[in-house]
């Protein structure tokens, strides 16, 4: 299970340096941007940067804030998206997985295949004409609209991942309930699911932070600002006076759309661990 | 497994996403192969010239140089991906509040949108108000600031790839943590019964096991490079004289720069014939070994 | 084709703007919805999805009422139709004969009108006093010819190792088409095609302002990140006050007082080789209705009203933005701020290339524009780099 039993004690002051260390570099990046996000209106972009700000204002937040329909609305949309992503997700790719898994399907990888070759298009190319469905059904500038054309772009790597899930069940937890006289849904539903928990954690995790970070999809299907999710927000708000970057203005955004991933990671995270522990995977 | 009855119920199974992926992806990727037939503009106008698009791309030198580099960004960035990812792992996969920490925040940087964290970058390269050049500068690595994008075809790769391994890597490791993890502890305490090394352990158990997995990530990590755009897009803006374009830079150029949806769609469809062909070799080879 | 919705009042009109237009337009907007009873509600738009996103939106009838559009991509728009023709609309409005001819020019094609002037700003030529002093020269005059340009750059030079003469954008061809193209415009050069019969890069003495360009990059008046710079770093190389002169945009006159404000600079047309040659780039939006608009008789009427006295002056100049009637120059707002005032001035002598696929022509890292300034300039290749690009920009118009 875990692999604590290597670290004898000398070695585990070696292994909390590295630790620190590593620490410290992945999160150099951020401390700078949040650093830089909190200077005054326009200091980001002085020269020769600084790696304080001369005091701390939280005006670029309050920008931010305050920006065309409101960061609330923003958020809100965003959220919306990225839920009915997740939903989306988890449930096509659970049932895809499971029945790839488990199943002998006739060709079945070339079913396989058709279902992941989404995964091997720049799914940029495929807006142009999702767009001209969408708005001919009356789905552009919804959300669902948008929700379905993400649930598309991940779903690939959902079923990828559920199948390998499923596949990793033991055939003796399997045999077992099929011998009590369940049929596939029960199956499913009370021996699957709870052995695959890591799998559908993943899932989930993955499909919010792409939906959550889409941006030119997002673009494209919205034609209005209320509507609008928080990536388009953060392009638009960034780029003025004719082209220059605000850095400040950017560092907030990259704090903002941090700052909501993270309690979802860390909420996934329980239940990924947790679940591991409950059973004999593999 | 199951009675020959199953068939039908397996199917059932997988029918939803198919009916789904039918809709909203196979359709127009059939519209998109249609659209490749064509001397197709974004600005409306289209002119049937069957595969003339093919036979152009078969000629584009931006075509073959923009694939030549998505392969060299490909093949430099997955190993580093990987060995650091599942080191990552291994140093993170214990229940200690100081590795869980560390997985934690190696894992941040993946939550941040791909443009974000490009635009972050930018900066932190930024010859004259850029913290890292800084950084470098003042840890007497460098002597004065680079001008890491847009001047040196090299130093804008290496560029986007330090970026992105800071972005990604914490990815990979969330996934091998898992397989890790997944390993019953019986097997490990075992083999330390038996003498074995910590990296004797890893070489010889934890690896093997984890075969399925580190081939999945490898693979999405592979196709995920081959489809990158938008950090170059962002970062080295093709610069200098497309040395670093992408075949998605490519693409996108031409559909959404030049107007031209046909031919873009053309180089999308032999990029994806490309990649699926990659794709199903590996398959086909993971498939073989794990029979044996 | 859905028939335009009567005028009544309270219609809500959509607009579409692109981020970089943004804060002058709100402006008007707000100035708009304050005396109207039809109100305008706008949608800003990241500038560089912007023509993606309006071509995507187009193509399945799901456009704005108004659009503010940057005027390079009218060409390509009015040709696909995608514009409303409001010739008729305009022909008895006595403000059309007195905006910013580029911008008219613009959105004209086959002699019929499909836009006004938006947010209209030219390019011009600016000095930093300061470093003109310390090099011995009159700080208060700017330089009139190309070759004065290099003259005052290497004495300037001189001042310091990190002291520069002058600046280029040596990896955007749009920075380069807005500031160097006009150098050659006042010499009486054509440098973009507007048909496939026209012939690209003639005329007036392209090649006497590449040499130019080309002596100062190497005699080291211009720093080596010239070579890499795009868009971002060209916008911001003049406030750490180490240059000596560049050429940009008219706003940079309100971009310096906040970002630099103890930087004495000035402001002058941008010249050509000879005295007398000036020129400058007009850029901005045109505003225009697409063709399948919900509201196109309310929407003329914005269009009619922002080129009236009332805004141009109450709007655009009091904000320190640049009108776009040429007539209004000497306004009120501008009467003790003669940059303004020469900055505005520019728009009457400016040019806009009317030309199709600006992008692959100019725009893109790849453009036949970008590659001669840059083969030029950097490898000294002049004379082969112009017929290369005029070469493959006669490839690039004839194209469909």
């Amino acid at each position: 299970m875990s692999l604590r039993g290597f670290a004898a004690n000398r070695n585990s002051y070696l292994i909390a340096a590295i630790c620190l260390a590593l620490m410290a570099i992945m999160l150099f990046p951020l401390v700078m941007s949040l650093l830089t996000s909190l200077k005054p209106a326009g200091e980001a972009g002085m020269w020769p940067p600084n790696y304080l700000p001369s005091r701390l204002s939280f005006s670029n937040y309050i920008e931010m804030y305050n920006y065309q329909a409101g960061l609330p609305l923003y958020l809100f949309n965003s959220f919306s998206v990225s839920f009915m992503t997740i939903g989306g997700c988890v449930t096509l790719a659970s049932l895809a997985g499971f029945g790839l898994a488990r199943f002998s399907i006739p060709y079945k990888e070339v079913f396989f295949l058709l279902l992941i070759c989404g995964m091997m298009i720049p799914y940029q190319t495929l807006l142009t004409p999702l767009y001209m469905m969408f708005s001919g059904l009356g789905l552009q500038n919804t959300r669902v609209g948008l929700a379905i054309v993400h649930t598309a772009i991940q779903l690939p790597f959902s079923i990828f991942l559920m199948r390998h899930s499923f596949e990793a069940v033991p055939r003796e937890l399997e045999e077992a309930a099929l011998i009590d006289g369940c049929n596939s849904l029960q199956l499913l539903w009370w021996i699957f699911v709870p052995s695959v928990i890591p799998g559908i954690v993943s899932v989930a995790l993955f499909a919010f932070l792409t939906s959550w970070n889409e941006f030119i999809g997002a673009l494209i299907f919205m034609n209005k600002e209320t509507m609008f999710t928080l990536p388009i927000m953060l392009v638009a708000s960034r780029t003025g006076y004719y082209g220059s970057t605000d850095w400040g203005i950017l560092q907030a955004g990259v704090i903002i759309s941090i700052v909501p991933c993270v309690p979802v990671y860390l909420l996934l995270q329980k239940y990924y661990v947790s679940g591991l522990m409950r059973g004999a995977i593999r | 497994m199951y009675s020959t009855k199953s068939k039908y119920v397996g199917f059932a199974y997988i029918a939803p996403a198919l009916l789904f992926v039918a809709a909203f992806t196979l359709y127009p990727l059939g519209q998109l192969f249609w659209m490749s037939l064509h001397n197709w503009s974004l600005l409306g106008g289209n002119k049937f010239i069957g595969f003339g698009n093919y036979l152009r791309a078969y000629q584009d030198p931006i075509f073959w140089s923009a694939l030549f580099f998505t392969f060299q960004y490909t093949l430099y960035l997955t190993p580093i991906l990987m060995i650091l990812g599942y080191l990552f792992a291994l140093l993170t996969s214990g229940t200690a509040g100081l590795v869980k920490l560390t997985r934690g925040t190696i894992f941040i940087p993946v939550v941040i949108g791909l443009g974000s964290s490009s635009l972050l970058w930018v900066w932190l390269f930024q010859p004259q108000i850029g913290l890292f050049n800084r950084l470098l500068v003042d840890l007497h690595i460098i002597p004065k600031p680079l001008v890491w994008f847009g001047a040196d075809a090299t130093l804008g790769l290496w560029g986007v790839i330090i970026s992105i391994t800071w972005k990604v890597v914490g990815f990979g490791m969330i996934l091998f943590v898992a397989g890790i993890q997944s390993i019953p502890a019986e097997i490990i305490e075992g083999a330390e019964i038996d003498g074995a090394s910590y990296w004797q352990r890893v070489a010889r158990i934890i690896v093997p096991l984890n075969y399925r997995i580190i081939l999945l990530v490898t693979l999405i990590s592979a196709i995920g490079s081959m489809l990158a755009f938008e950090q170059f897009y962002i970062m080295t803006t093709g610069a200098p004289e497309n040395q670093t374009i992408t075949s998605v830079y490519w693409i996108y150029t031409n559909s959404f720069t030049y107007f031209k949806l046909g031919y873009g769609s053309t180089l999308s469809i032999m990029l994806m014939i490309i990649i699926v062909a990659g794709t199903s070799i590996q398959i086909a080879l993971t498939r073989r070994r794990s029979l044996e | 084709m859905a028939a335009s919705v009567p005028a009544m009042a309270g219609t809500t009109l959509s607009m579409w703007v692109r981020s970089d237009g943004e804060e002058l337009t709100r402006k008007i907007i707000d100035a708009w919805n304050a005396g109207h009873d039809n109100k305008i509600q706008l949608t800003v738009i990241p500038s560089p999805q912007m023509v993606t996103k309006f071509a995507t939106a187009a193509a399945a009838g799901d456009v704005p009422d108004i659009l503010s559009i940057d005027l390079i991509f009218m060409p390509d728009f009015m040709k696909a139709g995608f514009m409303t023709d409001i010739t008729d609309k305009m022909k008895d409005d006595p403000n059309i004969g007195r905006v910013s001819p580029s911008h008219i020019k613009l959105a004209t094609y086959k002699d019929r009108l499909y836009g006004v002037p938006g947010t209209p700003d030219v390019s011009v030529l600016l000095w930093n006093k300061d470093l003109f002093r310390k090099a011995g020269l009159d700080p208060e005059k700017g330089p009139t010819t190309m070759q004065e340009v290099y003259e005052d750059a290497k004495k300037i030079r001189a001042l310091g190792p990190d002291i520069y003469g002058y600046y280029i954008a040596g990896n955007c061809g749009g920075c380069n088409i807005f500031t160097v193209a006009p150098m050659m415009w006042a010499t009486g050069a054509h440098v973009v095609p507007t048909s496939a019969d026209d012939e690209a890069l003639r005329d007036g003495d392209i090649k006497g302002v590449l040499e130019i360009l080309h002596k100062m990059w190497t005699e080291g008046l211009m720093p080596e990140a010239v070579r890499g710079a795009g868009p971002s770093e060209f916008h911001s190389a003049f406030y750490p006050g180490k240059l000596g002169m560049f050429a940009h945009g008219n706003f940079q006159i309100g971009l310096i007082k906040n970002k630099a404000p103890n930087l004495d600079f000035g402001i002058t047309f941008i010249p050509g080789l000879k005295e007398g040659e000036v020129s400058s780039f007009a850029g901005g939006d045109v505003i225009s209705i697409p063709k399948r608009a919900k509201h196109p008789d309310d929407a003329i009427e914005f269009l009619k009203w922002v080129m009236t006295d009332e805004p141009q002056i109450e709007v655009y100049a009091k904000g320190n933005f640049l009108p776009s009637r040429t007539d209004l120059v000497n306004n009120k707002y501008f009467k003790d701020n003669p940059k303004l005032i020469k900055a505005a001035g520019a728009v009457a002598i400016a040019q806009t290339p009317w030309t199709f696929h600006f992008n692959d022509m100019v725009n893109d890292a790849s453009s036949p524009w970008l590659k001669m300034i840059q083969r030029s300039v950097f490898d000294g290749q002049i004379d082969d780099s112009i017929v290369e690009a005029r070469k493959r920009m006669r490839e690039i118009i004839s194209e469909e």
